[in-house]
């Protein structure tokens, strides 16, 4: 099991902004991270809900973080436990699910929470650019 | 007088017929099998009677003579028998023979075919539950080789390429596993005779089923095998109970962890299968219960309540005995305990 990395990742000269990733799986953590980076964000990995709450919390990232990509099925605490704790806490970080297991449900119940995509792996790499650029978008309205 | 619950019988015939009587009357506790005898010293319910330390004999005469019989089933086929038994019984014995013990045959044979039947579709309907596990094991593995492939599409660099790829050929035989494993849990259980199997190898495999039907996050696993233990009996059937026993053991602590312990030991010349969790605990009141037909604890849809009762069959059917220690909030054990497999003692595979 990789350990957590804590740390930042500069990918691209211009910073398109800071995204958190969230996945026990870290051959997910490593593509998810290839694709953002190619797309000039810089990329943080956390191993559980546990961690991500961790490092959300740790220094500058409660004010720079800009979205957060999160799987649901995890160890310790799980992606529904980390959402709602980050819907709470930090309600201005977008949210955005990356499940193994399309649930319609459990979709629904994310995207009443705030969530704001649900996608399902395997997705492309440009749908998923699009989902964080557009929750990116969505918190620059939002700040409006 | 023999009280009108208690029946001795004595089965004249050791083929196929025969067998199939033993195993099936040696499981009634009202029914004492007093002897069995046939001509043929290798007919194979000889052996099994030897097994079961019933008298075995190959002189009718002595066996139909015997003061406690009060039923005689007679499974040879041979008319010549049936007029002899006529003749020479006691007049007490009651006689069940030609036509009638044929029936009785089907019967036996039909109701073998139900349960296994009834053991399919237990499993059939635990697969079901499987969905998000194999759903999360077979769409990470895609995800990975999606952002690779997609990556090689546009990458310049060779080495980065030849390393990507070959992640990807990785990552599908990764998944190529999961179908294996799942068709080979999901077939029939094959009807072939009993045989030795490696205990610890099963369990492993069983390790590997019960992780699509139960998140294994947060649950510590240990594991003490004996090496080499082995247990005779249906390899399909032994990985039916223990993907059974691990699964209800791994849901008694979901959501809230613990510690799966995985155990097989020798001691006494017998074998022990140990598997304990450090759960929920299965309370008093309902542990009569628990190898009931249709007993379950878990939510609509959630079980079947044939778990259980088609662990014991099973275990019934290898001689086997299953005991089960539980305390709330604390955890379950569930101890299998089947005969060692060598009469020297060593009861392990080499």
């Amino acid at each position: 099991m990789d350990e957590f990395k804590s740390g930042f990742f500069v990918g691209g000269e211009a910073c398109e902004g800071r995204v958190l990733v969230v996945d026990d799986e870290p051959d997910i953590r490593r593509v998810v991270k290839m694709t953002l980076q190619k797309a000039g964000y810089e990329v943080l990995e956390a191993e559980n809900g546990e961690k991500a709450i961790e490092t959300i919390n740790a220094g500058e990232n409660r004010l720079l973080l800009d979205v957060v990509i999160c799987d649901i099925r995890m160890p310790k605490i799980n992606g529904a436990e980390a959402i709602a704790y980050f819907r709470s806490h930090y309600p201005r970080v977008p949210l955005i699910v990356l499940t193994g297991f399309p649930d319609t449900d459990m979709a629904t119940s994310f995207l009443r929470q705030g969530v704001v995509d649900y996608l399902v792996k395997p997705v492309e790499g440009e749908k998923l650019r699009s989902a964080v650029a557009r929750a990116i978008e969505q918190r620059e309205l939002a700040r409006l | 007088m023999e009280s009108s619950d208690h029946t001795k019988v004595a089965i004249l015939g050791a083929g196929r017929g025969g067998h199939a009587l033993l195993e099936l009357l040696h499981h009634i506790p009202s029914i004492e099998i007093v002897g069995i005898a046939d001509r043929n010293p290798a007919a194979p319910g000889l052996e099994r009677a030897r097994e079961l330390q019933i008298p075995v004999s190959a002189n009718v005469q002595g066996l139909i003579g015997n003061h406690g019989v009060s039923l005689i089933l007679d499974v040879t086929g041979d008319p010549e028998m049936e007029t002899y038994l006529h003749a020479h019984k006691l007049p007490t014995v009651n006689i069940l023979s030609g036509s009638a013990s044929r029936l009785l045959l089907k019967l036996i044979l039909h109701e073998s075919k139900l349960e296994a039947e009834l053991l399919q579709s237990e499993k059939l309907a635990g697969i079901g539950s499987f969905a998000s596990g194999i759903a999360h094991d077979i769409n990470n593995p895609l995800q990975l080789i999606l952002g690779l492939a997609e990556n090689i599409a546009v990458e310049r660099d060779l080495t980065t390429v030849h390393e990507q790829a070959r992640d990807i050929i990785e990552a599908v035989k990764r998944t190529s596993t999961i179908c294996r494993d799942l068709t080979r849990y999901s077939r029939l259980a094959s009807p072939r005779e009993d045989m030795l199997v490696p205990v610890n190898e099963k369990l492993d495999e069983a390790l590997k089923i019960a992780r699509y039907a139960s998140s294994f996050h947060d649950i510590e696993m240990i594991k003490q095998y004996q090496p080499g233990a082995a247990v005779k009996g249906n390899p399909d059937e032994l990985l039916h109970v223990l993907v059974n026993l691990i699964t209800n053991a791994v849901h008694a602590m979901e959501r809230v962890g613990g510690t799966l312990t995985i155990e097989t030991a020798l001691h006494d010349q017998q074998i022990d299968v140990r598997i304990s969790d450090t759960g929920c605990g299965i309370a008093p009141d309902t542990m009569h219960e628990i190898f009931e037909p249709f007993f379950t604890t878990k939510p609509p849809g959630k079980g079947t309540g044939l778990g259980l009762y088609n662990v014991k069959t099973i275990v019934d059917k290898m001689h086997g005995t299953i005991a089960v220690d539980s305390q709330i909030d604390k955890g379950t054990t569930f101890t299998l305990t089947f005969p060692d497999t060598e009469p020297s003692g060593q009861g392990c595979l080499s």
